[in-house]
């Protein structure tokens, strides 16, 4: 049995059996339900918690490193000022941290009171595992009533949308990533246009007709066409527009309003907007 | 089965280590990928179908917590997993020099291919600015690799399963 062909080349044919596999994944797509998307559910699900407790352990630790730092300094007095004063800092950098949490926090809550429809806030506890794609890690899931295809925002502008979740976790694809697009106009000249991201980072406005009045510094804003984003939301400002070169449209390049580095809490739009003719009733 | 827990621990914690250290590092490149070291430790040491779909399995895995395209690195880590198995076939030795070639070349084939795959072949014309990036975490990753290979040895050891090449006679079903 073991000068079989089959069995001599078991590994060549089982790879390549299992690269059509994956072939057929990607060209048909995993969606919400199916029984493919059951594993990277329960995958999420558990590598979530680790990741969250990796993030607070490597928050603890950068927090000793610049408490030690701070130490050396005060090393002359004695241990009792010494312990105080760690206790005080400690203290003071748990409290300056809520403090930011809150501040955070008031402001997603603004935003929602604004955008009046049904929202909730969730922690960023990770980004893409192998950062080719720009993704983040939140705490919430499908238990917290996430589902695929959800708005996310931060109170400075357009996160992304929910692209998989699991019962305690989910993953956004964020705006800069190559593979997503939504739909902007320019808020001074109204000129309209697709957000995308590109492969070697960045956001860029596509087709952008060339007649079309775009100004460095102007802001763009959802349209609420896409029928995810309420109409109006920040999506940043532009950032250089090229008229020179070939082709029908214009080169727009956009710096996003979010900091996606920078981002802790967000807020995920559970309710989709409404349709542009409820909009114009109201 | 024991190979199966062993790396099933590894990717877990390597992938929770990846997606934690995005958060903390805002320079990705300084991030190693291990899933390809591991892909690569399979390749080189575990010749078999289970080893072929355990490879399957851990870039499924990654697809859970990386890109947009759900089989993506499915198909990078079997390929990585093939190219490193077809490697130890052909040379004398499979130590953890040729590893961490496997996995510098590894690592910038994947993001290529990745690349190439979710947004056609142009895109690649476009990956220029972000190829000093990509050389440094290939080599990140590698220098990591020799590291990697001894912790996966030393579970092997502490899991009884046989550490050495393939080459040197075991052979996983």
């Amino acid at each position: 049995m073991k000068s079989t062909f089959l069995w001599r080349n078991r590994v060549l044919l089982t790879g390549g059996a299992l690269l059509i596999l994956s072939l057929h994944l990607i060209s048909t797509g995993v969606h919400p339900g199916d029984l493919a998307a059951r594993p990277q559910s329960v995958f999420l699900e558990i590598v979530s918690p680790i990741t969250g407790a990796f993030t607070h352990l490597s928050d603890g630790a950068s927090s000793i490193t610049r408490d030690y730092f701070e130490l050396v300094h005060v090393r002359q007095e004695n241990a009792h000022l010494r312990d105080e004063l760690t206790k005080v800092k400690a203290d003071k950098a748990r409290l300056a941290e809520l403090e930011v949490e809150n501040q955070h926090l008031a402001a997603l809550v603004e935003l929602k009171d604004a955008l009046g429809t049904n929202a909730i806030a969730a922690n960023v506890i990770g980004s893409d595992a192998n950062g080719i794609s720009r993704t983040l890690v939140l705490s919430s899931g499908s238990d917290n009533g996430l589902r695929p295809g959800l708005a996310v925002l931060a109170n400075q502008g357009v996160v992304g949308k929910i692209i998989a979740v699991s019962p305690h976790a989910s993953r956004v694809l964020l705006i800069d990533d190559h593979n997503s697009a939504l739909d902007g106009f320019d808020q001074r000249s109204r000129a309209r246009g697709i957000v995308a991201g590109m492969v070697d980072d960045g956001v860029i406005l596509k087709y952008a007709d060339r007649s079309q009045d775009l100004l460095t510094g102007d802001t763009i804003v959802t349209s609420g066409l896409d029928g995810i984003f309420p109409r109006g939301l920040l999506v940043g400002t532009i950032q250089s527009v090229h008229r020179e070169g070939p082709g029908l449209f214009l080169a727009v390049r956009i710096a996003p309003a979010v900091d996606f580095r920078e981002l802790e809490q967000v807020l995920i739009l559970t309710q989709p907007p409404p349709h542009l003719e409820d909009q114009a009733k109201d | 089965m024991r190979l199966i827990l062993l790396f099933a621990v590894f990717v877990i914690l390597g992938l929770a280590f990846e997606s934690a250290g995005a958060r903390l590092i805002s320079f990705r490149a300084l991030i190693p990928n291990l899933i390809i070291i591991l892909a690569v430790d399979l390749g080189l040491r575990h010749h078999g179908v289970l080893p072929a779909i355990l490879a399957f399995a851990m870039g499924y895995a990654t697809d859970a917590l990386a890109g947009s395209h759900p089989g993506l690195n499915a198909f990078m880590t079997t390929m990585v997993f093939l190219v490193s198995y077809e490697i130890s076939t052909r040379l004398m030795t499979a130590n953890a020099g040729v590893g961490a070639t496997v996995v510098f070349f590894g690592v910038i084939a994947t993001t290529l291919g990745t690349i190439a795959i979710a947004n056609g072949f142009a895109a690649l014309s476009s990956t220029g600015p972000m190829l000093p990036g990509l050389m440094l975490q290939a080599l990140i990753t590698a220098i990591v690799a020799p590291f990697i290979f001894s912790m996966l040895a030393a579970g092997k050891r502490l899991t009884g399963l046989p550490v050495g090449s393939a080459r040197d006679g075991h052979r996983d079903r």
